[in-house]
């Protein structure tokens, strides 16, 4: 069949073609024959031969699934045999449950045995005592109000991933029934939540965190772990960049294919769900996967990290060394503030937010 | 030990439906749920053909492989059952099921899944036998009571067998190697093994063996 193409042979060109005709007659004319003429054969050998038999093959085709007609209304009830239920049933047993206990004990351990080995980013020239503001009041409830929602998220989704084979045979069946029930509602009840602090990070921190100068740079040092010197990187170095986007981007996906979940009555059908399913283990895995690096290099990974979301200020030594380029934008806009000018203000807001509360300095006068 | 099966014949499943009515009246199953279903393939065409299917009791069951709090259980007679108490209605079974046979009352939050429920070949759940409480979880308890499920009990062309595979299989095949030795191999003068019943050739359609 292979000569009758006729760019293969293009001085015969005439031959070629009618050698194409020759073909394309055969395609459209045999098929019509087949069928007929396999019938004749049986008829003739006393023979009717079952078109059940075809029928069947073709209900149980593991490709796709052959819809019929029933009384039965339902999700799906037409469909005979679902073919994806038992890929679904793979992914999930054979790869998501051991794969996400491997990666998410693994990146633990790592960032345990690293913390040992290597200690945390220190501040190189020690504290400055004064502060650039790095993150507003609004930034810092929306970082919270995320972790918070995300973190109870998280381990109610693990306690329903990974409980049957880590609580079962601790707790027993009744009891994690309990545990598990109530998992599936607070994860279902919060799980929008979560979609509306992914679209609040992504409207606060968008325009900060397209890529830029230096960013190729940080990521070819790996954020300073190769090559000693600490790169250069702005307001968000390329490594909170990636956490961002990814953030977004999974976010988004966990918080759509969760709906699709959450809601089954809206006429969506089994593989739809089975993906949505799929789709939304991948990405939950991922993110508390990142999760564990983005708490490390927040908290014990890195000195004075941890106060530019509790407090919103961080030293200008800090801001220096890690975000020297945003460093060098706000002392030339005299963004600085001293210590003691922070301490003041901080003392000044708490005894403003105490006054109403406190009666007794009325009783005193 | 027996090993229960269910097998429709689709040579004589004539779509009553009589099987999906009995079953519910039997088990009193709730409002919006069918443990059984018949499907008809190429519905109204020449060659049609229907099949009363429920859950078929897997022996590597699907449900109980992906469910997350282990709520299956197979019973001596290779019945797959589950534990309304423990089952928390997460769907994963209805994901998982070739058949489409876990089915779910929207009784949760937001109209959302309540407890699994599905076919239990007439063999109630864990509760004790015939009990008031396992009658209403579960349904009727038949085999507890030395009967066989009522689908297969109730269906006028014997299309649908129930019981012991073996038992079962040799009534199949007996059909089978019947069908197989007359002339044609499909048709309702196949269907059925009684002479009178066999092809006519002054009758039309289906039952000429012809499309």
């Amino acid at each position: 069949m292979n000569q009758t193409k006729p760019w293969q042979i293009p001085c015969a060109a005439v031959f070629s073609r009618m050698l194409m005709a020759l073909f394309v007659l055969v395609l459209v004319v045999m098929p019509q024959f087949a069928p007929q003429a396999r019938a004749d054969a049986d008829t003739a050998a006393g023979k009717v031969a079952n078109p059940g038999t075809e029928l069947w093959r073709e209900v149980r085709q593991r490709e796709a699934p052959l819809a019929g007609a029933t009384q039965v209304t339902g999700m799906d009830s037409g469909v005979l045999i679902n073919t994806l239920g038992e890929q679904w049933r793979r992914f999930r047993m054979e790869q998501l449950v051991p794969v996400a206990g491997a990666l998410i004990g693994g990146v633990l351990g790592l960032i345990i045995l690293f913390h040992l080995f290597k200690r945390g980013v220190r501040l190189e020239h020690g504290r400055s005592g004064n502060y650039i503001q790095r993150f507003k009041e609004i930034d810092r409830i929306l970082h919270w109000y995320v972790a918070t929602v995300f973190i109870f998220l998280a381990l109610t989704g693990l306690i329903l991933l990974t409980g049957r084979v880590v609580l079962i045979p601790v707790f027993g069946h009744e009891v994690f029934s309990a545990i598990a029930s109530a998992s599936k509602e607070g994860h279902n009840l919060f799980g929008p939540l979560f979609l509306l602090g992914v679209v609040g990070l992504f409207i606060r921190f968008v325009s900060k965190n397209f890529p830029g100068k230096g960013d190729l740079g940080w990521l070819l040092k790996a954020g300073g772990f190769l090559g000693g010197k600490h790169p250069s990187a702005g307001f968000f170095n390329a490594g909170e960049k990636i956490w961002f986007w990814l953030v977004i981007v999974v976010g988004l996906t966990i918080s759509v294919t969760g709906l699709i979940l959450e809601f089954p009555f809206f006429g969506q059908d089994r593989p739809l769900m089975a993906l949505s399913l799929v789709l939304h283990g991948v990405g939950a895995v991922l993110l508390v996967a990142g999760l564990f690096g983005h708490i490390y290099v927040g908290t014990a990974g890195m000195e004075a990290s941890l106060e530019s979301m509790t407090t919103g200020y961080v030293d200008v030594n800090w801001a220096r060394q890690h975000h020297d380029q945003w460093a060098e934008v706000c002392e030339a806009e005299g963004a600085v503030v001293a210590g003691e000018d922070l301490k003041k203000k901080q003392q000044l807001r708490g005894t403003k937010n105490r006054v109403p509360s406190r009666p007794a300095t009325e009783e005193g006068q | 030990m027996a090993r229960m099966k269910f097998l429709c014949d689709a040579e004589r499943c004539i779509e009553c439906n009589a099987c999906v009515t009995a079953c519910k009246n039997e088990n009193e199953v709730p409002w919006g749920v069918n443990r059984r279903r018949v499907v008809t393939i190429n519905d109204g065409s020449p060659g049609e053909r229907s099949l009363s299917v429920a859950c078929m009791h897997c022996s590597d069951a699907p449900c109980a492989a992906v469910c997350p709090v282990d709520c299956f259980y197979t019973t001596d007679d290779g019945v797959v059952l589950h534990d309304k108490d423990i089952c928390i209605g997460c769907g994963y079974c209805f994901y998982a099921c070739p058949f489409g046979a876990p089915q779910f009352p929207t009784t949760g939050a937001f109209g959302s899944r309540g407890k699994m429920d599905k076919c239990t070949f007439c063999a109630g759940g864990p509760e004790e036998d015939n009990s008031a409480e396992e009658h209403r979880k579960y349904g009727g308890n038949r085999l507890a009571e030395g009967k066989l499920p009522l689908c297969a009990e109730m269906c006028a062309t014997r299309a649908l067998l129930a019981g012991d595979g073996d038992t079962v299989s040799d009534i199949f095949r007996e059909r089978v190697t019947w069908r197989g030795s007359s002339g044609f191999t499909w048709g309702w003068g196949v269907a059925y093994s009684k002479p009178g019943l066999r092809n006519s050739r002054d009758v039309e359609g289906k039952a000429a063996g012809k499309d």
